[in-house]
């Protein structure tokens, strides 16, 4: 059992060094969101649907990367801590019971961005910690 | 004979939901309606005894479970959202489509940090850990979910009912609270549900009159889940043409425990109720009975590699407290001490072949018939005590 037990987590790490640039990723939100920082508590609260609004009560609309895509796995382990499939496990008990909807799926970082951009109150994450156009990005503490 | 007889309430919410006009007036920016759903086939092979269609030294091919669930935004503090289900069980499951649900939420107080609200329609009910998706496949512990808490048999009367809850949430640094708090008129008029509470199918109607729920739930920042479930529900019966009962009433109540730990990639949940049926008033033919029984599991859960699950699961059952073997059951009435009891071993595999796959297999070693479907098999003598199952299962999401 241990050794399976290694055998994933050297796999989880692998995922990491194989794509070195989503260990560095950033939390992105749509430039009329008023926060300029967020926490690990808030996060996590936002994206296990908990937290449904900014603090100045505008609604918060959370997009999110396929269940498998690299950058989706680093951002759930690393800035939330919860495996994909534990989130996946909350936004279907969530959304299939009719108690909040299930964040929207995006196909790629591209989208991503263009739909963060787009969308007012909107929160999502990228690969680079970097500055976009029309993006503002979040300092996580 | 259909296994449930419904009446017009599932249709009528339906179509409200559908013709409810649109507003756009304010906030939200993202998309206001969700469509998603699931398509699930399972094979069944088992020993002895039949689960969900001739299974026994065989393969059942009738078990298909199938959904469509929607939801919309019409305003900022009101969610509508609905679930029309397709399902077959072999004899004990053969509606085929129906609307499993259709509720508007109100969440008339929102703040960062907590929520209060109103949902009414055909709720969903709160029971235990996973009833309110017990039919989407991808969100239980496996194919079959623990029978002696989510019993199948009654499942007619878990699933949803015209009533109202009132909800709340709040995060705070020592964990999330949640709560919800209802009134229902629970469904007793199905086969399965007669079977279980009167002992077979009568000629006449149980009725559900109102029922109480309530659920609390306290997600501690230890990954630890606490959860207790309350459920007080009545029905009233109705004799048929030719009936043996008179007008008799049966009431259920539960107290469900939940504790449910996270580790790593490890997940440790138990559940364990004593709940209370009572039966009074049916006539000479069948004698008022106040039982408690006993029921509750142990379950394991490891993801040992990303897109695999392994489950080891101990699930016990006993239909009544002070007689768990059956022995006085058996002194009594003749029948078999066996269909008292029910401790089933499970052993399952999940792999998650892609985000919109997955398979599942699983292994039950059933020591007892208590919870083994009544329309499956018909004739109680030929019920036996030891038996096996294997069940797989492909399901598909989208």
């Amino acid at each position: 059992m241990p050794h399976a037990y290694f055998f994933f987590r050297r796999l989880v790490l692998l995922i990491f060094l194989l794509s070195p640039l989503a260990a560095l990723g950033g939390i992105i939100v749509n430039s009329d969101v008023e926060a300029q920082r967020i926490s690990i508590a808030s996060l996590r609260n936002i994206y296990t649907l908990r937290q449904t609004l900014w603090p100045n009560r505008q609604p918060i609309v959370v997009f999110v990367l396929p269940d498998d895509h690299p950058v989706n796995v680093a951002f759930a382990k690393e800035k939330l801590g919860l495996y994909p499939y534990r989130l996946r496990q909350t936004w279907d008990r969530m959304s299939f019971s009719g108690m909040a909807s299930a964040p929207i799926q995006v196909k790629d970082e591209n989208e991503m961005r263009a739909r963060v951009r787009a969308t007012p109150g909107a929160i999502g994450y990228t690969s680079k910690d970097m500055v976009y156009d029309g993006i503002k990005t979040l300092r996580l503490e | 004979m259909t296994a449930s007889r419904r009446s017009g309430w599932n249709s009528l919410l339906l179509s409200g939901l559908l013709a409810a006009s649109p507003a756009w007036a304010d906030e939200l920016a993202g998309p206001r309606y969700q469509i998603q759903g699931f398509a699930a086939q399972g094979l069944i092979g088992s020993t002895h005894n039949n689960f969900f269609g001739d299974s026994r030294d065989g393969v059942s091919t009738r078990f298909t479970e199938a959904g469509l669930h929607g939801s919309w935004q019409a305003l900022d503090a009101v969610r509508l959202s609905g679930q029309v289900l397709y399902r077959q069980a072999g004899e004990s499951d053969q509606d085929g489509l129906r609307a499993d649900y259709a509720q508007a939420d109100w969440q008339f107080y929102q703040t960062e940090a907590s929520q209060l609200g109103l949902k009414f329609g055909k709720v969903k009910l709160p029971y235990g850990l996973y009833n309110e998706t017990r039919d989407v496949p991808f969100t239980r512990s496996g194919i079959l979910l623990p029978q002696s808490v989510y019993v199948d048999n009654s499942r007619d009367l878990l699933l949803a009912a015209p009533g109202a809850f009132l909800h709340g949430a709040s995060v705070q640094p020592y964990g999330a609270f949640d709560f919800l708090l209802g009134w229902v008129r629970p469904d007793f008029d199905s086969s399965s549900v007669e079977y279980s509470f009167l002992g077979n199918i009568r000629p006449g109607t149980l009725k559900g009159q109102g029922a109480l729920g309530a659920r609390l739930r306290w997600d501690l920042p230890t990954d630890t889940t606490l959860m207790l479930t309350h459920a007080d529900a009545r029905a009233d019966y109705s004799p048929g043409t030719g009936d043996t009962l008179t007008a008799g009433k049966v009431r259920f109540r539960n107290l469900l425990l939940t504790v449910q730990q996270r580790f790593d990639t490890v997940t440790l949940t138990a559940e364990y109720g004593e709940p209370r049926f009572d039966n009074t008033g049916f006539g000479p033919y069948f004698p008022s009975s106040h039982r408690t029984i006993q029921a509750g599991y142990l379950q394991g859960e490891w993801r040992f590699l990303p897109a695999w699950e392994l489950m080891l699961r101990h699930d016990f059952f006993y239909r009544d407290k002070r007689d768990k073997n059956g022995h006085l059951f058996a002194l009594t009435t003749g029948l078999p001490a066996h269909s008292m009891f029910a401790r089933d071993t499970t052993l399952g595999l999940r792999w998650d072949t892609t985000p919109n796959l997955m398979l599942r297999a699983e292994f039950h070693h059933v020591d007892g018939t208590g919870w083994l479907p009544g329309p499956d098999n018909p004739v109680f003598i030929d019920r036996e005590q030891r038996w096996n199952m294997w069940l797989l299962q492909a399901a598909y999401r989208f």
